[in-house]
């Protein structure tokens, strides 16, 4: 793997910003069904992007990042409904629930719990949770869901996508940008050697517990966040929107932009939220050509989308970042 | 702060043209020749068996086609999955609005899909009538533009209750349900009506989802010695208990299930008619799915979908499909959203002759079906009953 140069470097991160910008015009391209199918895709990069940071960089088989998610919606949603709190403060809120769950989820890892143990016991936290939504009824609303106040911000309702579409923007983009620094950071190597090898990292003095802990509250608060923009996505937030099949596809996501990547748990996110609105023409087959063609890119390329563009400019590749072994 | 302000105006101008109402807003999804109507179910998915519901209203639509439309013009229906999701149900509804641009939306299964498009579809102010799923809160608080053409959760429970006291000297009432919200649904406007009768149950047992005995729960009824039971349960769990209620010597004591049962399901899952011969359960239709009544129905689903295997489920959409092309057909051919909307706020008593309980939908009150009838067996045959003794 060819490492960018200083001026690669460089033009990356104007690359960076330049992207965004570029995306502040999206709207005047879009309807409020292609703006509405864009938000997602945006939500999806902050869920795959905490999801792969656990499950890709530290190395750890965690399956909590649903939880952390419906943590999020929830946080999000009660405070806003029950407590009147503006959506727009409840996201560092939610975010904040997030990370506390991550805090929880993280004991596991913490009492040297790993591999196939570890997962289980990060699934049964996210059905416990998910029972906790349906039984909690006088805060959740049980099976009928808790909606969403209607607010305005700066005078435009937030039921409109587009402007539902700024703020996901500016959250998405601002924690993408803070995972990303955090990777490339001295703790981002610590989290990578932390995967390679726990022992030899501890031999060097590097607190491995405290590396694991950081990496999964900030995975929770990633989530999180994106469990309260999800909350306004939607607009009622439902126990069944945290279930297998959310962690399924956003696992999904994770394999098919590149396990451990930031870029490809952006790629992950925004190819396979879009595919199933282009398999809508084919009304009962859609699962199983999505499920096709997510065998398809995983066959042909076993390390994502990302490694698609790593192959064709150094870039796009990523400082500490390691194909996992 | 102005450097703020000055950033949202100018994300606000960007946005503008996405704010616009387009002129043609009244007549968007009409051709000379054809009125677009959405039509949103779960087509994939866990819950893709309720599908199954739009097959009477999409063979309604093929009928009144054939027979030349309404005023000239085809009903063309465009389907879309919402695969039983709130999010991928979003996208659906989005799609249907802005992009597909259909005239009117009708359909759609499953409740909390329909709860979540709720505040959508009321902004955008394009008629909907919700032919199939029963949340009473999706019609209510009153939405301008959303018609429930299917008896609510509300109207079942009621009628669950009304039917319990129709039987002379009915005065001890037990309930047994699950702790779920779908159970709820049935069991509190049961229990209102029921107070609103002077009549408290005198007990009030769960039964969870998955299990296998009500042995507890029987015995406590053996105590409780009512004259009629009600049973907000699931099909599987029903089976169970009335097996057990018959094993303890209680089968003799009548039990009132919700519309999520089917009297004769019930009975393949028993293996046992004495199991099921006080088994009644809401049935919104004016006749058994074999009888008479309802061979017109069945006939005209076969001959536009001829392998549907004909269920419960299969004719639900009819009775609403009927109401619409009834307004339709009274607006006359200068059609308008604003005109159906207020046609369907005319639409009174309207006998579908499926649906047991006729539609009426008023300014107020969107939510069109009222009642429903009961099913049980009469001579060990399956008959609809008005109420107790009562043939529909």
């Amino acid at each position: 793997m060819q490492m960018p140069t200083a001026r690669q470097r460089r033009l990356r991160t104007i690359l960076f910003w330049a992207v965004p910008a570029i995306l502040l015009l999206v709207p005047l391209g879009t309807n409020a069904y292609t703006q509405f199918i864009v938000n997602g895709m945006l939500i999806s990069t902050l869920v795959t992007l905490g999801f792969t940071i656990v499950i890709g960089n530290l190395g750890q088989l965690a399956f909590a990042n649903t939880a952390f998610f419906g943590i999020g919606a929830y946080g999000s949603a009660i405070l806003a409904a029950k407590l009147g709190v503006p959506w727009l403060l409840t996201i560092p809120i939610a975010g904040v629930f997030g990370a506390a769950g991550g805090f929880l989820a993280s004991a596991a890892a913490l009492r040297g719990i790993r591999s196939y143990y570890l997962a289980i016991i990060t699934l049964a936290f996210g059905e416990l949770m998910r029972w906790t939504y349906l039984h909690a009824r006088p805060l959740t609303g049980g099976t009928d869901g808790l909606p969403m106040p209607r607010e305005t911000l700066f005078g435009v309702s937030l039921t409109d996508d587009t402007v539902k579409y700024f703020v996901f923007l500016v959250v998405t983009v601002l924690l993408v940008k803070a995972t990303a620094n955090l990777l490339a950071s001295r703790f981002g190597r610590a989290v990578m050697a932390v995967r390679e090898n726990e022992v030899a990292t501890a031999s060097l003095a590097i607190p491995t517990s405290r590396v694991i802990l950081v990496t999964f509250i900030w995975s929770g608060f990633v989530v999180g966040c994106a469990g309260a923009l999800f909350a306004r996505h939607i607009g009622h937030v439902f126990p069944e929107s945290f279930g297998m099949l959310h962690l399924i596809a956003s696992f999904a996501m994770v394999l098919v932009g590149g396990l451990g990547s930031v870029l490809g748990a952006v790629l992950g996110a925004v190819v396979l939220t879009a595919l199933p609105e282009y398999l809508r023409a084919f009304p009962g087959m859609e699962e199983l050509f999505f499920g096709l063609i997510v065998a398809a890119v995983l066959v042909a390329l076993p390390m994502g989308l990302a490694s698609l563009l790593r192959r064709m400019s150094p870039i796009f590749v990523e400082r500490f970042y390691r194909e996992a072994s | 702060m102005r450097k703020i302000t000055a950033l949202f105006a100018m994300l606000a101008f960007t946005a503008a043209p996405a704010f616009a109402q387009d002129a043609g807003w009244e007549t968007q999804g009409l051709t000379d020749d054809s009125i677009t109507i959405g039509v949103m179910g779960p087509f994939s998915g866990n819950a893709s068996s309720y599908s199954k519901a739009m097959v009477g209203m999409m063979a309604y639509y093929q009928k009144v086609n054939d027979d030349g439309g309404v005023h000239g013009r085809k009903l063309v229906a465009v389907q879309e999955d919402t695969a039983c999701d709130s999010a991928k149900g979003l996208a659906a509804a989005k799609k249907l609005i802005s992009q597909d641009q259909v005239f009117m939306l009708q359909g759609n299964s499953c409740s909390g899909v329909a709860v979540a498009l709720r505040p959508v579809v009321e902004e955008s102010g394009i008629p909907w009538i919700v032919a199939q799923a029963v949340s009473d809160s999706i019609s209510v608080p009153l939405a301008r533009n959303i018609f429930h053409g299917v008896p609510t959760g509300s109207a079942n429970g009621r009628a669950m209750a009304s039917f319990v006291l129709s039987k002379p000297d009915t005065k001890n009432v037990a309930i047994i349900e699950h702790s779920n919200d779908w159970a709820h649904s049935y069991s509190d406007p049961a229990k209102e009506y029921l107070k609103e009768q002077g009549i408290t149950p005198s007990l009030e047992l769960t039964m969870e989802r998955g299990q296998t005995d009500a042995t507890a729960q029987v015995l406590q009824l053996r105590e409780a010695k009512p004259d009629f039971i009600i049973a907000a349960l699931y099909e599987a769990e029903t089976a169970i208990f009335l097996k057990d209620l018959k094993k303890y010597g209680l089968g003799d004591i009548p039990v009132m299930g919700t519309a999520g049962t089917d009297l004769e399901n019930t009975l393949k899952r028993t293996g046992d008619f004495d199991t099921v011969k006080n088994y009644f359960v809401i049935h919104s239709y004016v006749d058994n799915l074999d009888g008479p009544k309802m061979k017109k129905w069945a006939d005209m689903i076969k001959k536009y979908y001829p392998d549907e295997e004909l269920s419960t489920f299969s004719f639900v959409s009819i009775g609403s499909a009927e109401a619409l092309v009834s307004a339709l057909e009274k607006i006359g051919p200068d059609l308008t959203r604003s005109k159906l909307i207020a046609a369907l706020e005319e639409v009174r008593d309207f006998d579908t002759g499926i649906l047991s309980d006729p539609i009426t939908w008023t300014p107020e009150d969107h939510q069109g079906v009222k009642g429903s009838a009961v099913a049980g067996f009469v001579d060990e045959k399956p008959a609809v009953l008005k109420a107790w003794g009562q043939p529909y």
